[in-house]
């Protein structure tokens, strides 16, 4: 049920365009994520984690909130070109490769799961960091990759101790911060939302190479 | 523990001054304050002192204690010129928490904790490209950069995961060991933007002042090049297994660094672009230290990594003072530049001393030995020889200096401190006419301070050389523990490494296996 947690997230996180439900999918993965390490982590742990992704993505949020009366309107991400059925099959395969790809040649000190989930947001964020033109579409991706990589941690290394999850909080309210304080920066000039500034490499749209029979 | 108030000066002071960041003044004056303190309580760090919280522990070495004083004296002198030339806002507060963070980094024994602590001050460092009009250039530069940091970070905690667990019961192919050290060596050329992943430190260099860029490119780092040091040394290295392909790449991306590096700040037309790949050129050595993948690499690594980021502060901030004093950074504008500022002049040939070096100082030898060990044969000179490309764009910048100006220019700036008579009845007024007056003064000031640092480290002062030579942070020493139940001090550690001389009761040598 977590794993699919962590699954479902991360998909609508990279699928979604609204970008308060990106965010709250994101709240879903990173909350989520800690829980799949076995055995659970100690109480302390597990709530710095949770304070540490709540904080982080409550950043992101204030960010995000549209506010009619002072004329910010809703921005939304780019969201998947491929759609979310695509995405889905990306993470499904993911998951499998992950499940079997389990220990990466060692014994495991994490449970199977933990390295199917691992897997999920690993390959989901490759497309949005890659190619997203938008700091919030970018920005979250970059959340799932640096989650894919805790989660690697808790499948091969086991569940991690309090201080580590106290950096690893720390850690993700600095990235969310400073992406926060980007988006926002981003937002704050003109009208174009979170875009990038430069449109980057144009993808140039190839020609049908045949006509329509009417044109012909 | 004596790192607890320097991690909570430079902590608190970065969370307050990016608070108030809309009230520039009132940031700054936090931040100021809070990196003088960070000074101060760096220079209180005692080596040797470790403390186990929650099983996992911290512990000061005298290289944490040295990096730190170095950096947060440079981070402050950084923000003064940066203040006086005019810099980004947040840039005092990203200091602290680079500084904040790397503490965490470097006195985390566990690798897999220090990479995350290394990767969170890249996060800060993204926060100097926010600019309060226009920023849309400025946060896709900033994200940029963030997709820098969280792309090493990630294959920084998958490589130290891996590693990082109990291999008794190994089933796989000792590739994957290269694998994982191949990931944490890219990881480290991605965050210093060696050639060809400097793209985003490239985009970098075209937003922010020159001042800022030792900071995101060179300082923050550094920590995280150190923790890949010592866990290639101690993970990697003792290894019995073949990982030659793997060390031919990180070698060929540190060969290209270097001399592609030199290529391109020499044809660059502005300094700022010279001192931003003249960053990526030094830091192509420390990828050669990573590639040799010998513990001998362990204490020249780290004297060239202090004395490379203080010597890229000082010319960061030469660049600063020179673009202030002739209103102008690029090189074809700046003909006559040594002749009308013989004391900037005198400046850039301490950094060029310090960078580049000459036989007998710390951080030249360091470079000769890291170059031995990571290449053999007659190749090795070929690529010592690659590490003084450097000469030829500092030959640039001497020779367009020397050169007789084209038409009418201003005269350089004044050099000299202009201070009026003091106005008691308007104090105020008279510190702001008086700052007015001297910006480029200050600039210059700064700028010759971080130099003459700059030579003192990479001659070897503040026991540089020992202090690199010590063990990695460990728990074995003087251990304080938080929790019920756990042993007291114990005895230091014995290693059977070569040994180098004691530094203030750390023990030294390279690190054992």
């Amino acid at each position: 049920m977590v794993a699919l947690a962590v699954v479902g997230g991360a998909v609508v996180v990279v699928a979604a365009r609204d970008t308060r439900t990106v965010l709250l999918a994101l709240a879903v993965t990173l909350v989520a994520s800690p829980l799949l390490a076995d055995p659970l982590a100690t109480p302390l742990g597990l709530a710095a984690r949770f304070v540490g992704a709540i904080l982080a993505v409550y950043l992101l949020w204030v960010v995000a909130r549209e506010r009619g009366v002072v004329g910010i309107l809703p921005s939304p991400t780019g969201g998947s070109r491929i759609g979310w059925p695509a995405e889905v099959l990306v993470a499904g395969g993911a998951a499998v490769v992950g499940f079997v790809a389990h220990g990466l040649g060692a014994p495991a000190g994490g449970p199977p799961l933990a390295s199917a989930a691992t897997a999920n947001p690993a390959a989901l964020a490759v497309a949005p960091v890659a190619t997203g033109r938008d700091v919030m579409r970018v920005g979250t991706g970059l959340l799932l990759l640096i989650d894919a990589a805790l989660l690697v941690r808790i499948a091969l290394g086991g569940t991690p101790g309090d201080v580590e999850q106290l950096v690893t909080a720390a850690m993700l309210i600095v990235l969310a911060g400073a992406l926060a304080a980007l988006a926002a920066n981003a937002r704050a000039d003109g009208t174009g939302g979170y875009a990038f500034s430069d449109p980057g490499r144009v993808r140039v749209r190839r020609e049908p190479d045949a006509h329509p029979l009417d044109q012909a | 523990m004596s790192l607890l108030p320097f991690v909570l000066m430079t902590s608190v002071g970065a969370v307050l001054a990016l608070l108030f960041r809309r009230n520039e003044r009132i940031a700054t004056a936090i931040a100021v304050v809070c990196l003088l303190g960070a000074v101060v309580t760096a220079l209180a760090i005692r080596p040797g002192q470790s403390v186990v919280v929650g099983g996992a522990g911290f512990a000061t070495t005298e290289y944490l204690r040295l990096f730190l004083v170095l950096g947060a004296i440079a981070g402050l002198l950084l923000a003064i010129v940066g203040q006086a030339v005019g810099s980004r806002r947040d840039v005092p507060a990203v200091t602290l928490g680079v500084l904040a963070t790397s503490a965490l980094a470097l006195s985390l024994p566990d690798a897999r904790l220090a990479v995350l602590a290394a990767t969170a001050s890249g996060g800060f460092g993204a926060l100097v490209t926010l600019v309060p009009i226009g920023g849309r250039g400025g946060s896709t530069v900033g994200t940029r950069v963030l997709r820098a940091t969280v792309v090493a970070g990630t294959m920084a905690i998958a490589a130290t995961a891996w590693i990082g667990r109990d291999l008794t019961d190994l089933a796989a192919q000792p590739v994957v060991f290269g694998l994982a050290y191949l990931a944490f060596a890219l990881a480290v050329a991605i965050r210093f933007g060696a050639i060809p992943a400097h793209g985003w430190a490239a985009r970098l260099t075209d937003t922010v002042p020159e001042s800022t860029l030792p900071l995101v490119t060179a300082w923050a780092p550094a920590a995280f090049a150190v923790v890949a040091l010592a866990w290639a040394d101690s993970s990697i290295a003792p290894l019995l297994v073949d990982l030659d392909a793997v060390r031919f790449v990180v070698l060929a991306i540190a060969v290209i660094s270097i001399v592609l590096a030199s290529v391109a700040a020499f044809v660059q037309e502005d300094i700022e672009h010279v001192v931003g790949y003249a960053i990526i050129g030094d830091a192509g050595v420390v990828l050669l230290a990573i590639a040799a993948l010998d513990p001998a690499a362990w204490a020249p690594a780290r004297t060239w990594i202090l004395a490379f980021v203080v010597a890229r502060s000082a010319f960061a901030a030469w660049a600063a003072a020179t673009r202030t004093a002739f209103f102008t950074g690029r090189v074809a504008d700046l003909r006559g530049w040594a002749i009308r500022r013989p004391d900037l002049a005198a400046v850039l040939a301490l950094v060029v001393i310090a960078s580049v070096g000459v036989p007998g100082l710390a951080a030249f030898d360091a470079r000769a030995a890291i170059v031995g060990l990571a290449v053999d044969g007659p190749f090795a000179a070929l690529v010592l020889l690659g590490t003084l490309t450097p000469l030829a764009y500092y030959g640039r910048l001497f020779l367009v200096g020397l050169g007789r100006p084209e038409g009418r220019q201003g005269g350089g700036g004044a050099w000299r401190p202009v201070v009026a008579p003091v106005d008691l009845t308007d104090l105020r007024g008279w510190l702001a006419r008086t700052w007015s007056a001297n910006q480029a003064v200050t600039a210059m000031g700064g700028a010759a301070l971080l130099a003459i640092l700059a030579l003192a480290v990479s001659a070897g002062a503040f026991g540089t050389s020992q202090a690199a030579a010590g063990l990695p942070p460990t728990l074995d020493v003087s251990t304080e523990s938080f929790v019920p139940g756990e042993p007291g001090p114990e005895a230091p550690v014995d290693s059977d490494a070569p040994s180098a001389p004691a530094v203030d009761g750390e023990a030294s040598g390279t690190p054992a296996p």
